[in-house]
């Protein structure tokens, strides 16, 4: 998982959750509908702006992989596989 | 009533140059409407061999796509009826198809259960030429039922709606009235499928000639900017999402231009360049929410309706009036009772009872004539605008006969950026006490004492909130104090408050 791509993540996540949590303590390995409250909604958004601010194609993921990503981590790890080819 | 539209789009091929797209996270697909039609006869074909005849039931259990189009067109070609059941709340197994009388139900998802078809078939059925007799002539009279639409019931059981090709007709005639859609606009719909009135921008593209975007609920947000429709088809939750997005983007560019200028980029950027106006409705919509994307120029029309009546009432370009749910829609009349509770006369009622409900539900809620009983409490103004006050049982009456709407008055404590929500009760029947679920994590209980002030400021004295109870924590769907919907579940708010509610040594006291 790249650090950069693990920031943006929590930044983005951070972006949409209310009440509003900080980056840095956010848990990785958390379900982010259970522990936060993401909603369906945010969390398509969410994985839409990370993908565009890491540069990441979302073309790359099914509706079904947006699904499967539960945690952060799930997240960082699914674009970190794909970053390398954004820059 | 002018020409209907559902027989017109059954019968004949359109002759314009409308395009429908699909749009996935992968990619997007475009096809003529005239393409779809042929290759929804040639589904409608297939459907036949597979045994549906007119007067079954197919059920459809899929994320929104080309076959989910394609099926309900075959269906309407061969008047078949169609159940839409939305992904997530509906299993796709043999007590659903027995529950509802389905034939055949197409799915997205695994089964063994049988009648259940992979809807992938579908595509195949579409695309392969046919030998078969052509598809005899049908024609819908304004009583003959198109589909079943399910609402949340009481019971937790969905309650099945038939919904008549008249009130469907009707309901496309008076939008189009008023929004005029045509070549060049192209409309973005990515709500399920399921849910009847998503389909009408379809059945309105075969109609009318403009464009139609059906795009997935997950590739919503990223494919917006990317399709650059003029019209989006939405919801208060998706545009207070999208609202909140817009303005992390503006602070974030607001170094380099003015926060107006940054608010109405970055919207751009979310929605694309060509927005002529956004829709909501299905939900009341905030204030503050509606007077943001009107200032970032992308003006939005909220109107009224329920599953139940189809959509009632339509702020639209021509009349639009701030708090308003706007002017009632031709075919469409509201009275409007003693108590103020609303109840919608249709020329062309959706239905005049439920398909599929409990004992007395129909009864409850529709006339003989088919006029719906809404349990909204409403006024219209002197110019025709209608708006929505609360829920009659929403109503508090105090120990002095005093009647309290408190919807009004929970929106103004909600109204300021500290409180998430705000749930009135009055235990003793003499004063009125808050529960506020705060926006972040500590409270913020300056804002929500200020707020109080102010509130209290601008209402009658009966009016007026003795105490703030702040919850420990912000209602959420997971601690049960929000319905899937996000709206506050009073009972259990008073149930897990009730002694802070009872006890008036707690809370923020008003001054």
């Amino acid at each position: 998982m790249q650090p950069e791509t693990e920031t943006a993540a929590r930044e983005n996540l951070s972006a949409v959750l209310t009440p509003e949590i900080a980056p840095e303590e956010l848990d990785l390995d958390l379900d982010m509908v259970e522990a936060y409250g993401l909603t369906s909604l945010n969390k398509v958004l969410f994985l839409t702006s990370v993908c565009e601010e890491t540069g990441v194609n979302l073309g790359h993921f099914t509706e079904h992989d947006l699904a499967a990503m539960r945690t952060l981590r799930d997240v960082a790890e699914a674009l970190s596989r794909y970053t390398n080819e954004a820059v | 009533m002018p020409r209907s539209l559902i027989n017109d789009i059954v019968s004949e091929a359109p002759v314009h140059d409308g395009r429908i797209s699909f749009a996935r996270l992968d990619g997007t697909e475009t096809l003529t409407l005239a393409e779809l039609y042929e290759r929804a006869g040639r589904v409608a074909s297939g459907l036949r061999r597979m045994g549906v005849a007119p007067g079954d039931r197919i059920g459809i259990l899929a994320a929104n796509g080309l076959e989910w189009v394609l099926l309900d067109l075959a269906a309407l070609r061969l008047k078949a009826e169609t159940a839409g059941f939305e992904p997530g709340k509906f299993e796709p197994d043999a007590e659903l198809l027995a529950r509802y009388d389905i034939k055949l139900l197409f799915s997205d998802r695994p089964s063994d259960a049988p009648g259940v078809v992979p809807v992938a078939d579908v595509r195949l059925l579409s695309e392969k030429q046919d030998d078969d007799e052509p598809l005899l002539p049908v024609h819908y009279g304004p009583e003959d039922t198109t589909t079943v639409k399910f609402t949340s019931g009481s019971t937790g059981t969905p309650k099945g709606l038939a919904a008549t090709a008249g009130s469907i007709d009707s309901s496309l005639h008076a939008v189009q009235e008023i929004f005029e859609h045509g070549p060049g606009d192209d409309l973005f719909v990515f709500l399920p499928l399921s849910l009847l009135q998503q389909r009408y921008w379809i059945y309105s593209a075969l109609r009318h000639g403009h464009d139609v975007t059906i795009s997935t609920y997950e590739a919503a947000f990223a494919t917006l900017g990317r399709v650059r429709p003029t019209v989006v088809m939405g919801v208060p939750a998706f545009y207070e999402t999208a609202k909140r997005h817009i303005e992390s983007r503006a602070r974030r560019a607001a170094k380099t231009s003015s926060p107006e200028d940054a608010v109405r980029e970055a919207a751009r950027r979310l929605f694309g360049d060509r927005i002529r106006y956004l829709w909501t409705g299905s939900a009341p919509a905030r204030a503050a929410m509606l007077t943001f994307f009107d200032e970032a120029g992308l003006p939005i029309y909220e109107g009224y309706g329920l599953n139940e009546t189809c959509i009632v009432t339509k702020n639209h370009p021509g009349a639009s009036r701030a708090g308003s749910v706007g002017k009632v829609l031709t075919g469409k009349q509201v009275l409007i009772d003693e108590d103020g509770v609303i109840s919608v006369r249709s020329d062309h009622p959706v239905n005049r009872r439920y398909a599929y409900a409990a004992p007395g539900d129909s009864e409850r809620v529709f006339g003989e004539d088919g006029t719906v009983r809404t349990g909204d409490l409403g006024h219209l103004d002197e110019d025709g605008f209608l708006f929505i006050r609360g829920r009659a049982d929403d109503v508090i009456v105090l120990d002095n006969g005093k009647k309290v709407i408190v919807r009004p008055i929970e929106e103004q404590m909600k109204s300021d950026p500290a409180i998430a929500e705000c749930v009135l009760f009055c235990p003793a029947q003499t004063d009125l006490v808050a529960v506020v679920s705060p926006s972040a994590l500590p409270a913020d209980t300056e804002a929500i004492a200020a707020r109080l002030a102010r509130t209290n400021s601008s209402v009658e004295r009966d009016e007026q909130i003795r105490r703030v109870v702040v919850a420990q924590e912000p209602f959420s769907i997971d601690n049960g104090l929000l319905t899937s919907q996000f709206k506050p579940k009073r009972k259990q708010i008073l149930a897990a408050y009730e002694r802070e509610i009872n006890d008036t040594k707690e809370g923020i006291h008003a001054a």
